[in-house]
């Protein structure tokens, strides 16, 4: 009996032995962490910025992990967060703009303030603003979400357009030249997944609106590029000029096969498309359509995301100098994600580069960087807000409904409810 | 004092890992608050409850779920459990483990499967327009209807066979001679189906009956994985585990009310089994 317990006794005492070593190797004074979800976008543009900063400092070690998803990132992030357990957590940590008031706001103290040691003057406004909490920044600004409009030339040819035809053009206009395509060409114009409304977001930002009022209250009801939005989605849906997709794959799919004619995405969907290298010289990019109302301009924005120092973390000055020697001044290096990654930072300086003032073949031999980057510093600069994810998901709710006919003033009066009733 | 020096461990790691988090959690769902800043509300969040659309459209999409999946799936095991169990059938334990593999497949890989079969150019849709029963493919998943339907599907197909398993077992216990004696005296195969075999099944249909009502309750993994989490379209598959998975890490963290919704299933659980042993009961005394 006192066998078998002392035997138990060591085989514990073995296994809390392991579990606390592993922790110690995983926190080795020196590495710098860091995690990111796409290993061909951001991952790649991590890595390769690792590397530069290998080349100055050799004895730095950034180990990039691209293993989870956003999803699982968010959700490790949040829980280890909630759990005051930050053993698990990285250095660094990617996060999309407009999730990045939660973080900042429900976990005070857990991300390290970087204003004080980078000047944020040399960023897109806008990036900085959705970092800024109680007059500090916490994030050095990544990839900027500019919108564009990216469309199938060659469909549009056979339909009688030109890229003249779909510059600084209202969405409504968008539905006709849509309508006109189809009935020429048989394409269906967009496809659009009923549980993500990005499109929505990107419209309404365009007039320079968001979800809430400068307090944080809702700004559901009486939001009328919100309703506007909402209308012209259904517009679309009228027409008839959509595939229903669900998921991502089947979203990247319905376009990059050619079966739908156009996409209006952020610009961080450029590596996606051309990795399609035959369909080079049959796509165009024009700028974001704009709502048919007073304010909207033809720029928004969609996705989007920076990288932010955990406090925890027990290299911060490692990463706080890896971020500040490459990612807020290094021009050449967003020369070279520009291009291997369709990254578009939002470094001011950086859209100074050559590789911005390139033309692409893949786009008909369009400046297109040039034109993302005109497109950047027209982005109306929106609060995102705490509770986004909140009302992203009363809007999916509301969303058949609204694309059945039904009152858009009623959809509204229901996306508040949910969302008052989940802000509590 | 020797006996408990065995058991101590287990009660120990018993205690810590499950009495301890239950009661807590109990504590936990009258917490009021975001992220960490959580504070003594009182009955604050079950009037919340009350007034939640989420939380009521998920407790009637888990209902529907549950009213119409399980009474699916229990006869269908039931009827292949009979069938399977026939002595004179010819690759019985070929027919009984395609049946019973499912539930031993990775959740992960049969809900990528599946939904890939139910994309809008998927499998399903493909044979069903060569087949010329519908003429332009149904966006499973974009509707709330057909998204429900994929999902019961889903879980029937997986859950089927682990239930014809206890059927099997329960057969093979009952004395062959009941049945010969039955066919003896004339009685027709489906009156001895009817008043044979599922009287003398009954134990064994009212404990899958609760482990069914159990599993179904607790619903998650197929809705996260066909929906990417979101229970669309339209909120229409979103079950009471994925809003409590979407309140602690999707939405602002709200862990009281979490564990509010997670005590709604302890109760739901705790009421729906209690009726099920009183029906069963009922029908043994009569």
């Amino acid at each position: 009996m006192n066998r078998i317990f002392s035997r138990r006794g060591r085989m514990l005492g073995l296994a809390l032995a392991s579990i606390s070593f592993l922790t110690v190797a995983a926190a080795t004074a020196g590495d710098v962490t860091v995690w990111v979800w796409d290993p061909n976008f951001n991952g790649a543009a991590m890595k390769e910025a690792a590397t530069r900063y290998a080349a100055i400092n050799p004895d730095a070690n950034i180990i990039v992990d691209d293993s989870a998803s956003q999803d699982d990132i968010r959700a490790k992030l949040q829980t280890q967060l909630l759990a005051g357990s930050t053993d698990g957590l990285p250095d660094i940590v990617l996060i999309q703009d407009d999730i990045a008031q939660k973080y900042l706001q429900s976990f005070p103290g857990s991300f390290e303030p970087l204003s004080d040691s980078i000047d944020m003057s040399a960023f897109a406004p806008y990036k900085v603003a959705a970092a800024t909490f109680d007059g500090k920044s916490y994030s050095v600004p990544f990839d900027s979400g500019v919108s564009g409009l990216f469309y199938r030339s060659d469909y549009l040819e056979q339909a009688g357009f030109t890229a003249e035809d779909l510059n600084d053009i209202t969405w409504d206009r968008l539905v006709e030249i849509g309508t006109e395509v189809k009935a020429k060409t048989g394409h269906l114009l967009l496809d659009l997944d009923m549980n993500d409304p990005g499109l929505i977001q990107m419209m309404m930002q365009s007039a320079g609106q968001w979800y809430f009022n400068a307090d944080g209250s809702l700004n559901i009801i009486d939001n009328a590029p919100l309703k506007k939005a909402l209308e012209t989605f259904a517009k679309f849906y009228e027409a008839d000029l959509v595939k229903p997709v669900s998921g991502w794959a089947e979203y990247t799919g319905a376009f990059t096969s050619g079966e739908v004619a156009a996409v209006a995405v952020g610009v961080w969907i450029t590596g996606t498309i051309k990795a399609n290298a035959d369909q080079s010289g049959l796509w165009g990019i024009a700028s974001t359509p704009r709502l048919d109302i007073e304010g909207s301009v033809n720029a928004s924005n969609l996705g989007g995301s920076s990288w932010y120092v955990l406090a925890s973390s027990d290299n911060k000055e490692e990463a706080i100098d890896f971020l500040k020697t490459i990612w807020a001044s290094d021009v050449d290096f967003y020369q070279k994600i520009l291009v291997g990654q369709g990254a578009v930072g939002s470094l001011l300086a950086a859209r100074e580069g050559e590789a911005y003032k390139a033309t692409d073949e893949f786009f008909g031999g369009a400046p297109v960087w040039q034109n993302f980057s005109d497109w950047l510093a027209e982005i109306p600069s929106v609060d995102y807000g705490v509770f986004t994810a909140e009302v992203r998901s009363a809007i999916t709710a509301q969303l058949p409904a609204i694309l059945d006919g039904g009152d858009i003033d009623a959809a509204l009066q229901a996306i508040n409810d949910q969302a008052q009733q989940q802000m509590q | 004092m020797a006996g408990w020096g065995f058991i101590a461990p287990a009660l120990i790691l018993l205690g810590l890992f499950m009495i301890y988090p239950i009661i807590w959690s109990l504590w936990m769902s009258f917490q009021v608050g975001k992220g960490m800043n959580l504070s003594f509300g009182g009955l604050a969040n079950i009037e919340r409850l009350t007034k939640d659309p989420v939380f009521l459209r998920a407790l009637g999409n888990t209902f529907t779920f549950f009213i119409v999946q399980v009474p699916i799936m229990i006869v269908l095991a039931l009827l292949f459990a009979v069938a399977l169990n026939d002595s004179t059938l010819r690759f019985r334990g070929l027919f009984r483990t395609a049946i019973f593999l499912p539930c031993v497949t990775s959740l992960i890989a049969y809900s990528t499967v599946f939904k890939s079969m139910f994309a809008g150019d998927g499998v399903v849709n493909q044979t069903l327009m060569a087949l010329h029963l519908i003429n332009t493919p149904i966006s499973w998943f974009g509707d709330p209807f057909w998204a429900k339907v994929v999902i019961i599907l889903a879980i029937t197909w997986r859950w089927t066979g682990y239930n014809m398993i206890f059927y099997l077992a329960a057969l093979q216990n009952i004395d062959r001679s009941i049945y010969e004696a039955a066919r003896i005296d004339g009685v027709p195969a489906w009156a001895r189906f009817r008043y044979l075999t599922i009287p003398m099944l009954k134990p064994v249909i009212l404990f899958t009956t609760v482990i069914s009502t159990i599993g179904t309750l607790q619903l998650f993994d197929e809705v996260y994985n066909f929906t990417a989490g979101s229970g669309g379209p339209s909120d229409s598959t979103v079950t009471l585990s994925l809003y409590i998975y979407n309140l602690t890490f999707k939405f602002m963290p709200s862990f009281g009310y979490s564990a509010t919704v997670s005590w709604v299933i302890v109760v739901l659980v705790g009421i729906l089994s209690l009726i099920q042993f009183l029906v069963a009961r009922d029908r043994r005394s009569a």
